[in-house]
């Protein structure tokens, strides 16, 4: 069939361009302004002086930025590589079990999903308050000291991060799960008549063909988590991010609450080579190891 | 008269009362912080605005979350021209916004139209919305903190005066064994303390500095000098009531009000705005014999840290106030000052003199108790870095926790504090 390839080309034009549109507006055009803006002195509103490399200059020698990269971190690594563990964990018992028990079970774990970060943060609280926490109550029964979860420098990534995995896990469950559908049982059938284990059925059949999907929710759990804040900041309401400082809450910081625009932007447009760099390198791991194993 | 004759006379009269009713009720936007029992007797102003000016001015109200959220609202709002026509603001953030440009300045004929003079305010407070000899806002009020007590569980520790009044509340010494004679006598939490929160103990904590004579900033230097000694001392004192069991640890805002009207804390030293939440309970029966007054000494003179809620207009970029609806504001503005009577109830001082001298505001409990206390105000420094919510109180708050709690050394604490402020 013959086609017109310019009415081909103006037809996807038009189909593309709302979305074109609006990637430009809201995401390439603050892009651009935040890289801009790092090499200024700018407050929160208005423009200011260029200043070129001195934000990032600063940073080197910025205690404090060196504690929000230290906790991002320590964060990530509390969360991608047990949240996606667990939620594999997980996503192997529903699957063993059948039919409308199994979607009532599945449900279950995806319910924290969809709760909006503020209500995670109000249930939590109700739960572990040092004061007035349903769990302290349980902690005096049991004659146990009780523990300021959400406000002692030890606890309080540990407990964010534990509440981060008990938030998500849902929707990595999911992932999983459509993933384990879509091993073919005559697979199965195969390994059972050769008399496999189950260990070695895991190890050789379901690891291997759901690798796609695990190194799919470790990247998207690591991009997320790297950007970690709303848990972070409502938890620390009252005022102690400073041992709980991470990356995204240091640009709140130093914009919102320091007036200083342009260091701001500097912070932000670290994290957001530091993203783009992990995310890539990782991912580019994650193929390099799939293909060795073949 | 003919029949067409009156007809254009009627269309004529009824289009001018048209045009006079569309003039006449000018619309008001309004944002404010006031979310506590002090938001409930806000509300109940405006209400009373509102009836009160029917079909000329309406006053259209929105309650917005405290602290950062609320500045940082205003000034984006402000910088794209959807700003409110006027707004309630801490004095202490007033140089702040100076620097951002987001402040109408308020005349001295402003001021005349309004029916107020400058002598009609505290020096202490005026000064506070006054930023090069330009004023920018109109004070409502003034809100100091205060020392809470419960009567029944003071008397039966035996550290209550004959005048209904807490005994000592002279010096440290005193005062610290005042709390231990309530540990002693049973109390469970002899001073309830919102350790869990730094924003709102930096208002104790600059108390304490302030009662050594201490500063904040010093020309361009935060904790000069001798300074950064006086604030450890405080952190020190607050810091030795957690460790002998004298106050609640790691205890947020709302807990310690809960700790307080409960009966486990027999003291707690917190805003004034909380008087409502006292004077609510108390009249539905729930509540203990209360009093408030002046915090304690606890170092060389009297000295409470207070700020002041006041009225301002945005500067809307691009979309400048007209004569009319900054005349509807004055109105507004002037209004709520000369009826602040009732917005005593909710705690405050309010700042428009004729009100505190008034012989209904004296008899007032317990604003009368806690008035004298006016004498020993100090506001937040005058800094474009000072203010609710701003880069001071901020930067100390975050080490407030830790330090009160007992997780982090006094001294540490003051070293970084210095450090971040002075790298600021």
């Amino acid at each position: 069939m013959l086609r017109n390839s310019r009415t081909e080309r103006l037809v996807a034009l038009v189909l593309v361009a709302p979305f074109l549109a609006i990637y430009l507006l809201a995401f390439v055009y603050p892009t651009v302004q935040m890289f801009r803006i790092s090499f200024t002195d700018a407050p929160l509103i208005g423009a200011g002086r260029w200043v070129g490399f001195d934000n990032y200059l600063r940073l080197d020698n910025d205690p404090m930025f060196r504690r929000a990269l230290w906790n991002t971190a320590y964060f990530v690594l509390m969360t991608v590589v047990p949240g996606t563990f667990i939620a594999l964990l997980i996503a192997l018992g529903v699957s063993r079990l059948k039919g409308r028990f199994q979607s009532i079970v599945l449900a279950l774990f995806f319910l924290p999903y969809i709760l909006p970060v503020s209500v995670v943060y109000l249930i939590w609280d109700w739960t572990l308050n040092f004061q007035f926490g349903i769990a302290m109550h349980v902690l005096d029964w049991l004659g146990i000291p009780r523990v300021p979860v959400f406000k002692s420098r030890v606890w309080f990534l540990p407990a964010v991060a534990g509440v981060t995995i008990w938030w998500t896990a849902g929707f990595s469950i999911l992932l999983f799960l459509a993933g384990l559908r879509s091993i073919p049982a005559e697979i199965y059938e195969a390994a059972a008549l050769d008399n496999a284990t189950r260990w070695t059925t895991f190890r050789r059949i379901t690891w291997p063909l759901l690798w796609p999907i695990t190194s799919l929710v470790f990247t998207i759990q690591l991009i997320l988590q790297l950007k970690i804040f709303d848990q972070v900041y409502l938890f620390s309401i009252g005022g102690r991010p400073n041992d709980n400082m991470v990356l995204v809450y240091y640009v709140f910081q130093k914009a919102f609450q320091q007036n200083q625009g342009g260091r701001a932007a500097a912070v932000a447009v670290t994290l957001f080579v530091l993203v783009v760099v992990v995310s890539v390198l990782q991912f580019q791991l994650l193929r390099f190891a799939e293909r060795r194993r073949r | 008269m003919n029949f067409r004759r009156m007809m254009a006379i009627a269309v004529v009269a009824a289009g001018g009362f048209w045009a006079v009713a569309a003039q006449a009720e000018e619309t008001v936007a309004w944002w404010d912080f006031l979310g506590g029992g002090d938001g409930v007797r806000m509300k109940q102003m405006i209400s009373d605005f509102n009836a009160a000016h029917a079909g000329k001015i309406k006053i259209d109200a929105t309650t917005l979350e405290w602290g950062t959220p609320f500045y940082a609202k205003v000034q984006t709002s402000a910088a794209v021209g959807e700003a409110p026509d006027v707004m309630t603001y801490h004095a202490s953030r007033i140089p702040l916004a100076v620097s951002q440009d987001i402040l109408e300045e308020i005349t001295a004929d402003d001021m005349s139209k309004m029916g107020l003079s400058a002598a009609d305010f505290a020096q202490t407070t005026m000064g506070a919305v006054t930023v090069d000899g330009k004023q920018y806002a109109v004070p409502l009020d003034t809100h100091p903190i205060v020392l809470y007590y419960n009567r029944v569980l003071l008397k039966k520790a035996g550290v209550l005066g004959d005048d209904g009044r807490p005994l000592g509340m002279k010096n440290k010494e005193e005062f610290t064994a005042t709390l231990q004679k309530l540990k002693d006598a049973g109390v469970e939490f002899p001073l309830g303390s919102v350790t869990a929160d730094g924003n709102f103990m930096y208002r104790t904590i600059y108390s304490l500095v302030c009662q050594q004579g201490g500063e904040l900033l010093t020309g361009k230097e935060f904790l000069a000098g001798d300074n950064a000694e006086k604030l450890a001392k405080a952190l020190t004192v607050l810091q030795g009531w957690t460790k002998a069991g004298l106050q609640s640890t790691y205890t947020d805002y709302p807990a310690t009000v809960a700790l307080f009207t409960s009966g486990k804390a027999a003291m707690m030293i917190n805003g004034v705005w909380e008087v409502p939440t006292m004077t609510d309970l108390a009249k539905q029966g729930k509540l203990f014999d209360w009093g408030a007054v002046e915090i304690p000494v606890i170092f060389d003179k009297p000295c409470t840290y207070a700020d002041s809620h006041s009225f301002a207009i945005p500067k809307n970029k691009g979309k400048e106030i007209s004569p009319q609806k900054r005349a509807a504001v004055l109105e507004v503005i002037s209004w709520m000052d000369k009826h602040s009577l009732f917005w005593a109830t909710a705690g405050h001082i309010p700042a428009y003199k004729p009100v505190t001298e008034s012989a209904e505001y004296k008899a007032m409990e317990p604003n009368a108790t806690y008035s004298t206390l006016t004498a020993n105000m100090i506001f937040d420094p005058k800094s474009p870095k000072a203010g609710v919510a701003g880069p001071i109180f901020d930067i100390m708050s975050n080490y407030f926790v830790p330090t009160l709690n007992g997780e982090m050394d006094p001294a540490e604490a003051v070293k970084s504090i210095k450090e971040e402020l002075n790298g600021m």
